[in-house]
C-alpha cells in the first residue's frame, strides 16, 4: 500500500495504486417494449416512469419513496450503446467519480457518479448527478466522459473487506476507520435480511440489489420508510463480496441509487460499496450519511 | 378442521381451462467460459442446467451433487425466444409431455418443474435415450386455474391433476396443505421480483447448519414446501402475513443468492392458506408420478 491515512482520518488504502481510466457514455434512452403497463403487487396495472433518460428535478438527497414513478433514477442516467462496452462502464464507474459533458450546449459541465441501476436481462445504467441547469440542456448526442477510478480499492488494515465501485473521493469524505482489524463506516439505517429482493445471486461488482418496497408496512416496521436517494445503508446478513447472497454474520453496505417500486420483490436499488463476513465490517448509524452531504452534490450541491 | 383422506374434491374451474399443445425441444447446455464463485469462495464451472441429467430425477436429494442448479430429467425450451417464453409460462407442474422425435419417440413424461427451462421427468429407459434437440410436445394446462371455494388463494403453475392430488384440509375460508418443510423469508433469493409464472425462486440453503436449523436438510426434488411471508400472486416478493406453497424443482445452485428452486403453486393471505408438516409429501404422491 502506498497511501497513508487519507484526508479526514479515513483508513489507509491502496488509493495511490489504483488505475484511472477514461470511459464514455450517453444519456440512456427511455425505452418501452410494447405493453405500457407494469403490474403491482396486487395485480393493478400502472405506467412506470423514471427509468432512463433525464429527471432534472430528482436529485440525490431527496426522499427515495413517494415519487409517482418506478425506481426513478435521479438526474442523468447514462449507458454506452455497445452492450459489452456498457458492461465495462458499469464495472469501472465508481460512486464519487467525476463525469464531464463534452459537446452540446453544456460542454464542460461537471457531474458526479451517484450509483448504478441494473435490471436483469434488460439494462444497466450509471447514474450521474448534475445541477438542473445542466440536466435541462443536456442533449441525447452529448458525450458523457467518466473519469473512472476505484476498482481494486483495498483497505490496508482490513484486507478481507471487499470494496466495489467505491472511489477514493467518496472514501475520503466517508472517512471509514479501522479498529482492531474491523472497518467501521457510517450509514443512515440497517436493512433486515428478509427485505432484500431482486439482485440475489447477481454479482455485487456490476449489479444492484434491491430493498423491497412493495409492502409499505414491512418497510415502516424496519425503520426504512424515510430513506433518501444517496443514503448509505447496511444490509444485515447479506454477503456482497462476489455473488450477492444471504449469509448470517455478513454485512453489506451500499448507496440508495433509485426510488422505490410497486412491483413484488422490487424496490430501492442499492449500489454495493463494501462487504465483509464475520463482523469485520461494522456500522455507526447517523442521519448525515448521504452522498449529497459527503460529495456536495444533489440537493447539497452548487 | 377434520383431515380428509383421501382428499375430497376441491371445487375448481378445471372444466373451463384451455389445454394448449406446445412444441418444445430438449435444449443443449451452453457455457460462456466464465467461472462462478460458489458459497465456499471456490471458482466453479459445473453441469446441471439444460440438456438431460440422466441420474437426477423426481425424488433425488437436492444437496450434495457436484452440480449447478441440477435440473432433473430433461430440460425443454425453444430456439425462438417468444415460443420459449410461451412454453415456460404456460407449462404447469403435472402436465403430460410426449417425446416426438429421436430414439425415445413416443415416450411420455411429466412436467415436474420450471427453471429457465421446463423440467420433465421420464422413466430411466427414456432418459438414457433422450438427447438435446429431440422434440417434445407439452400438453400445457393450468394457468387460470381457480379455487371456487377459496377465492383469495391464487393458483399458479399448477395442473388440475396436481391441485386435486394435494394432501389438504378444506374448511370455510381456509385451506391447509401438507408440506415437508417451511422456508423462512430471509432464505428467499434469486427469483424474487420476477414473474410468478417464470422459472422459480431459489432458497438459499448452502449452509448445512441453516438446513438443519430449519429442518430442510433432507429435501428432495418434488417435495412440497411452505414459504412464510411471501406473496407470489403477481411476481414474487416479501409481504408479512402472506403465505405461499411450492414444489422443490432443482438441486442446489452453489453460488450465493442462488439455491434450491421452488415453483409456487398456491399463494394467499396466511389466515386463508395454511399448512401442516408431514414427511413424504411430494408431487410424486400428489400426481401419481412414480419416482
Amino acid at each position: 500500500m502506498t497511501a497513508g491515512p487519507a484526508a479526514g482520518g479515513a483508513a489507509a488504502t491502496n488509493g495511490g495504486r489504483l488505475i484511472g481510466t477514461t470511459l464514455t457514455g450517453r444519456v440512456a434512452p427511455v425505452r418501452l417494449l410494447g405493453d405500457p403497463y407494469l403490474v403491482d403487487r396486487d395485480g393493478t396495472p400502472f405506467v412506470g416512469v423514471g427509468i432512463g433518460g433525464i429527471a432534472p428535478a430528482v436529485r440525490v438527497g431527496m426522499p427515495a419513496l413517494g415519487w409517482a414513478g418506478e425506481q426513478v433514477e435521479p438526474a442523468v442516467s447514462i449507458v454506452h450503446p455497445d452492450p459489452a462496452a456498457n458492461a465495462d462502464l458499469s464495472l469501472q464507474a465508481c460512486v464519487g467519480n467525476r463525469v464531464e459533458i463534452q459537446g452540446g450546449a453544456v460542454d464542460g459541465a461537471i457531474g458526479v457518479v451517484t450509483g448504478k441501476h441494473e435490471e436483469f436481462q434488460a439494462f444497466t445504467h450509471v447514474l450521474c448527478d448534475f445541477p438542473p441547469e445542466v440536466s435541462e440542456r443536456l442533449g441525447p448526442e452529448d458525450r458523457v466522459v467518466v473519469r473512472a477510478v476505484g476498482v481494486g480499492l483495498a483497505v490496508r488494515d482490513a484486507p478481507s473487506v471487499a470494496c466495489h465501485r467505491l472511489s477514493p473521493r467518496l472514501w475520503a469524505a466517508w472517512a471509514p476507520r479501522v479498529t482492531g482489524g474491523r472497518l467501521q463506516v457510517g450509514v443512515v439505517a440497517v436493512c433486515p435480511p428478509h427485505l432484500v429482493g431482486m439482485g440475489a445471486g447477481r454479482l455485487a461488482a456490476t449489479t444492484s440489489l434491491e430493498i423491497q418496497t412493495s409492502s409499505p408496512s414491512a418497510l415502516t416496521a424496519a425503520g426504512l420508510d424515510h430513506l433518501r436517494l444517496g443514503d448509505l445503508v447496511a444490509v444485515r446478513d447479506w454477503d456482497g463480496r462476489f455473488a450477492i447472497g444471504y449469509r448470517p454474520g455478513a454485512l453489506t453496505v451500499g448507496v440508495i441509487a433509485t426510488g422505490a417500486s410497486r412491483r413484488a420483490g422490487r424496490g430501492l436499488a442499492v449500489t454495493v460499496l463494501v462487504s465483509a463476513l464475520d463482523g469485520r465490517l461494522e456500522v455507526q448509524v447517523h442521519p448525515g450519511a448521504n452522498l449529497a452531504a459527503l460529495l456536495a452534490v444533489g440537493e447539497a450541491g452548487p | 378442521m377434520p383431515r380428509t383422506e383421501p382428499p375430497d374434491e376441491l371445487r375448481t374451474n378445471r372444466d373451463r381451462l384451455v389445454r394448449v399443445r406446445c412444441a418444445a425441444e430438449i435444449v443443449h447446455p451452453v457455457h460462456r467460459g466464465h467461472l462462478a464463485v460458489d458459497w465456499w469462495d471456490r471458482p466453479v464451472a459445473l453441469p446441471g442446467m439444460a440438456g438431460v441429467c440422466r441420474n437426477l430425477r423426481l425424488g433425488s436429494p437436492v444437496f450434495g451433487w457436484a452440480a449447478d442448479h441440477g435440473e432433473p430429467g430433461a430440460s425443454l425450451g425453444s430456439r425462438d425466444s417468444a415460443q420459449h417464453l410461451a412454453v415456460q409460462v404456460l407449462a404447469c407442474l403435472g402436465n403430460p409431455v410426449r417425446v416426438a422425435s429421436g430414439r425415445a419417440a413416443g415416450a411420455t413424461g411429466t412436467v415436474i418443474g420450471k427453471h429457465a427451462y421446463v423440467l420433465c421427468d421420464f422413466e430411466p429407459e427414456a432418459l438414457e435415450q433422450l438427447v438435446p434437440g429431440d422434440s417434445v410436445v407439452v400438453e400445457a394446462e393450468g394457468q387460470g386455474l381457480r379455487l371456487l371455494d377459496h377465492p383469495d388463494i391464487a393458483v399458479r403453475n399448477c395442473s388440475p391433476g396436481l391441485l386435486a392430488g394435494l394432501s389438504h384440509r378444506s374448511g370455510p375460508g381456509r385451506l391447509e396443505v401438507g408440506v415437508v418443510g417451511v422456508v423462512p423469508p430471509e432464505l428467499m433469493g434469486a427469483g424474487l421480483g420476477m414473474s410468478s409464472e417464470w422459472a422459480n425462486c431459489d432458497v438459499m440453503l448452502h449452509d448445512p447448519v441453516l438446513r438443519g436449523a430449519h429442518r430442510l436438510a433432507e429435501l428432495r426434488i418434488g417435495d412440497l414446501v411452505a414459504m412464510v411471508d411471501q406473496d407470489h400472486r403477481f411476481g414474487r416478493g416479501y409481504a408479512r402475513g402472506w403465505a405461499s406453497v411450492g414444489v422443490v424443482v432443482h438441486a442446489l445452485g452453489p453460488v450465493p443468492g442462488h439455491g434450491v428452486g421452488v415453483v409456487t403453486v398456491l399463494t394467499g393471505p396466511a389466515d386463508r392458506l395454511g399448512w401442516w408438516v408431514e414427511a413424504g409429501l411430494s408431487i410424486s404422491t400428489a400426481c401419481g408420478v412414480r419416482p
